[in-house]
């Protein structure tokens, strides 16, 4: 397909790989802060290819992943509820909650439909006016527009018996959190690309000079990724700390503007729990007081849920770092993908399951899986 | 999730003040809205989708100079290494790091 495949060369990226080892005086530690990077960097084997120059940690961004659990709970209570037809995007389905998931709740009758759109669920709640269709708003700066989108058509078109779970999370504010994190080992950042394509990069330039970090925007495929560590590495070994842009076909620096807008329009900022990690000041987004009508939460008063991680799950320590999946002691034993503890090992972005699927794909099973 | 696909766009119309449009994926068809691209995109434009919203035009002569510049990279590290094991000299410049001409 154009403008994938290409991207795929393995005759380019091994010369690539080589570049990176010449270039890199020193080992260098950088993150890829997007989940989707993370699955093609360890899917990809490129981590083992340029292991010894480069280390990547795998950062926190899988939305899948760092959903709190209470929100998981509110889902999961809205669900379960007579009359109420909640929808979400498919990899939430088998995130667990304190005691299921909504794959459960669906198998014991409640009402769950996957959308592929916002806008999917929106057009549900149109051809539904006896139910209350409430879609469940979880995602990056990437997905706010679109969930900002189907909030604001809504109004618009005064459909009332529709409104969002927010679980919405922004990439600046977990890049502080890492950099002020105790024994972070992080020298350098490779920005989410589509997160970017929105946000466009000018946040990031203050976060660049206050921490003395490159930040390289980096598109998805693996020459796109092999090429913002080269550019990462080479600003380290120069002594450079800038906000560079490696994925220029699809990002500007003002990002998208007409979508900024209309995030602007209907979301505002919020302080934000993240699953495993707590929480962040001001690193999320909630509706807007004028689109409270839309708040699932306030619409079925479920404000007052909150709930504790439980204390096995190492996630926060995976996220920020300090942790390799395959070391935790629960990792292919007590956490697998059919019963994981935590979301990591759930989305195929998050990094413990990119780790056990991997494992099991080269033929060594994941440390106790065959015990 | 923060998936997002490349597509052609091959029809725009209106949904009720909302333009929408379809996007081929390699064969693939899907609506696409596409209300925040509108201003720039026409048919035959390629369109980063996510969750069914184009989120981005994808500029088509920086991809093809981003892929340039890396399939030139790549040919100059094989004659460096052709050098480095002795056979011709290396006489390409070497020093054109990607981001030089990428950002």
């Amino acid at each position: 397909m154009k403008y994938l495949t290409e991207y795929r060369d393995a005759s380019i990226a091994l010369p690539l790989i080589e570049r990176i080892r010449k270039t890199a005086t020193r080992p260098w530690t950088l993150m890829e802060v997007c989940g989707g990077q993370t699955h093609t960097i360890v899917r990809q084997g490129l981590d083992e290819l340029l292991d010894g120059a480069v280390e990547m940690i795998h950062g926190p961004g899988c939305p899948v992943c760092v959903t709190p659990l209470e929100q998981i709970d509110k889902a999961l209570q809205l669900a379960a509820r007579p009359g109420v037809i909640f929808t979400s995007f498919g990899d939430m389905l088998r995130v667990p909650g304190s005691d299921c998931d909504l794959q459960q709740v669906r198998a014991r009758g409640g009402q769950v439909r996957i959308v592929y759109s916002p806008l999917d669920a929106l057009a549900l709640a149109q051809r539904n006016p006896e139910s209350e269709v409430v879609f469940f708003a979880v995602g990056f700066e990437t997905t706010a527009p679109a969930n900002a989108m189907a909030v604001w058509r809504a109004r618009e078109l005064g459909v009332t018996n529709f409104s969002v779970l927010v679980s919405h999370v922004t990439v600046p504010p977990a890049i502080r959190a890492i950099m002020q994190s105790p024994g972070n080992r992080v020298q350098g950042f490779l920005a989410a690309g589509h997160v970017c394509a929105v946000m466009g990069w000018s946040e990031y330039e203050p976060l660049a000079e206050q921490y003395k970090i490159p930040i390289v925007v980096t598109g998805f495929e693996p020459l796109d990724i092999l090429e913002g560590i080269l550019m990462a590495v080479q600003q380290l070994e120069d002594g450079r700390n800038e906000v560079e842009n490696q994925y220029v076909r699809s990002v500007r620096r003002e990002g998208t503007p007409p979508a900024r807008a209309r995030i602007e329009d209907v979301f505002e900022l919020a302080d934000r729990k993240w699953r495993g990690i707590g929480e962040i000041p001001m690193s999320g987004l909630r509706l807007r007081e004028e689109f409270a009508a839309f708040d699932a939460e306030r619409k079925f008063g479920l404000g007052g849920i909150t709930v504790n991680e439980p204390a096995e799950c190492r996630a926060g320590d995976v996220l920020t770092g300090r942790l390799k999946p395959p070391l935790c002691a629960a990792f292919g034993t007590r956490c697998t993908p059919e019963h994981p503890l935590g979301a990591l090992m759930v989305s195929s972005e998050g990094a413990c399951a990119a780790y056990y699927h991997i494992a099991k794909h080269r033929g060594a099973a994941p440390a106790g899986v065959m015990a | 999730m923060c998936l997002g696909i490349p597509g052609k766009v091959i029809e725009i119309h209106d949904e009720g003040g909302l333009p929408m449009g379809v996007v081929d994926f390699g064969g693939v068809r899907r609506s696409v809205c596409l209300a925040y691209v509108s201003h720039e995109v026409g048919l035959g434009d390629y369109v980063i989708v996510h969750v069914g919203f184009a989120i981005s035009k994808v500029d088509e002569i920086e991809a093809q100079r981003t892929f340039e510049v890396l399939r030139e990279m790549s040919k100059h590290d094989e004659l460096d290494w052709m050098a480095e094991l002795g056979g011709m000299p290396s006489s390409v410049p070497t020093t054109a790091a990607a981001g030089d001409s990428a950002s």
